[in-house]
């Protein structure tokens, strides 16, 4: 009699431990720089978490995958990707055509522009241009940083943490940041600190779309995050984040 | 019980890259190798690749300029603040002493990075300094002691007789320290002093995390959007490589006719 009464329970045990054998959702590496709030960044806990990792976590689970993050450095995260430290990079990466040449890309994820920070005791300044003679820090490799360096006359400062340009602005020792505008709104508009020395002028004054960075030639990968992110889209959990992190 | 041995007693502190030895002069000597080869292999790459490294070499030569004007600034600030805090070391006034050994303890136990961020942002938060004179006054800082023990070493290594001679022909203390002491301290100082120099231009690559564009934010700031990793770090290691050799051969070369001048 007791052996019947084990008997489902043996059943679900080797039902559930197969389940598990078939379903193991392949994982994948993904580094991401979080030092770039509110996209990403390690949170009192030492958690990476922003709206980068929420988002790729809801695609990953549409994709029937599992994500691994990986805490790295801006300056050198294209080089793990190429020596195969990780799979792929979410960081706010923006699309651009020069890292297209060297590395692929899913479709574009959300779109954001560069925009420019400044002391508030700076009354005139509207643009990047108006700081010329001046210091203009920003995020080394950045297209913030390839933003500051097409104008002449402006000398460009390269920071390893865009944290360190705002710290340095408070310092007084540059006139301007430039960075995504959601990381310009969490720093100049959020930050205790900061809220009462900076602010954000003018528009952002470039059209960038994040994308997710894998090995040139991971079309799978590709095809598969792809998937994910249209299905993230399609059920319109991308605007959900994005109100949570963002605004 | 030293009185009548060598004056110089010399004092080892090694630290810096290693100075070709005067006995070393056969014509393949490693400094040779390495300070010729690195020059060649530099020049092979910006004339026989320029594709991939002629962009390396014009994006990068003002890098060297900041990497000069840092290690420059530091060296002659480090060696007063070594001056100062190797005399307070061997002063018999406890309150001197003890400030000195303090400043030499505190310093060589936290490592120069954190120093460098330490200087550079936190008192960035009271005075207002310029970036690359802070990242000099840093480094400085830092040196600054290890100098001191360099000083204390060197002063400590004059026969006692010597400042007992001087003081009995009339001198103070003072002018014992200022005109027979130090001179042949001096001497005796120089070969480490050259090390500390060759580790500080070295360690000098440690400022371009303060935003600093020295040679290796250079080389960081065009891989970076290059992403040429690889070809852009074996020109800036190739480009310190000529650079410490150069220099530990000049300071061999200053050693030598010192001792030849004796």
């Amino acid at each position: 009699m007791k052996i019947f009464r084990l008997l489902p329970v043996a059943a679900l045990l080797v039902a559930s431990l197969s389940a598990i054998a078939i379903a193991a959702p392949k994982s994948i590496k993904v580094a991401t720089d979080a030092t770039w709030p509110p996209m990403e960044m390690v949170d009192a806990n030492k958690k990476i978490v922003g709206y980068d990792i929420d988002f790729l976590n809801a695609v990953a689970k549409e994709a029937g995958v599992t994500v691994e993050f990986k805490n790295t450095a801006w300056d050198g995260i294209f080089a793990g990707l190429d020596s195969g430290k990780y799979d792929a990079i979410i960081s706010s990466v923006t699309i651009t055509n020069e890292r297209k040449a060297k590395y692929d890309f899913t479709d574009a994820y959300t779109s954001i522009g560069q925009i420019l920070v400044v002391p508030k005791t700076d009354r005139t300044s509207k643009t990047i241009a108006d700081l010329k003679g001046k210091k203009v820090g920003s995020q080394i490799g950045t297209t913030g940083a390839m933003e500051v360096k097409k104008v002449a006359g402006v000398e460009s400062k390269t920071y390893d943490e865009i944290g360190l340009a705002f710290e340095d602005m408070a310092a007084g020792r540059i006139s301007g940041v430039v960075c995504d505008e959601p990381v310009a709104a969490h720093f100049a508009l959020k930050k205790k600190e900061y809220k009462e020395k900076f602010k954000i002028v003018g528009k952002s004054f470039t059209k960038e779309g994040y994308g997710i960075v894998v090995k040139k030639g991971n079309k799978e990968l590709v095809a598969l995050l792809n998937k994910g992110i249209k299905a993230v889209k399609a059920k319109k959990l991308d605007a959900k984040i994005h109100a949570q992190w963002v605004k | 019980m030293l009185d009548n041995q060598s004056t110089h007693t010399p004092i080892d502190v090694g630290d810096g890259a290693a100075i070709p030895h005067k006995n070393d002069a056969g014509l393949f000597t490693a400094w040779r190798i390495a300070f010729f080869g690195s020059i060649v292999l530099c020049l092979f790459l910006a004339f026989g690749r320029p594709d991939q490294y002629m962009a390396i070499f014009k994006f990068v030569p003002d890098g060297i300029l900041i990497t000069f004007k840092v290690t420059l600034g530091a060296i002659v600030l480090a060696i007063m603040f070594g001056l100062i805090a190797g005399l307070g070391r061997i002063s018999s006034n406890r309150i001197i002493n003890g400030t000195a050994s303090l400043y030499v303890e505190v310093i060589r136990g936290i490592p120069l990075l954190v120093q460098l961020f330490y200087i550079y942002y936190a008192l960035g938060r009271f005075v207002k300094i310029p970036d690359m004179l802070s990242a000099i006054i840093a480094m400085a800082f830092c040196y600054g002691a290890y100098m001191a023990e360099i000083f204390r070493a060197g002063i400590q290594s004059i026969p006692k007789g010597q400042m007992e001679a001087a003081l009995s022909l009339g001198m103070s203390r003072q002018q014992a320290m200022r005109q027979v002491i130090l001179p042949q301290a001096f001497k005796v100082v120089l070969p480490p002093i050259g090390n500390e120099f060759i580790a500080l231009l070295k360690d000098s690559s440690l400022v371009s995390i303060l935003a600093v564009s020295d040679l290796l934010r250079r080389g960081r700031e065009y891989a970076s959007e290059t992403f040429n990793y690889f070809e852009t770090y074996t020109v800036i290691a190739l480009i310190y490589l000529i650079m410490t050799l150069f220099f530990s051969k000049l300071i061999s070369l200053m050693e030598e006719r010192l001792n030849d001048g004796r």
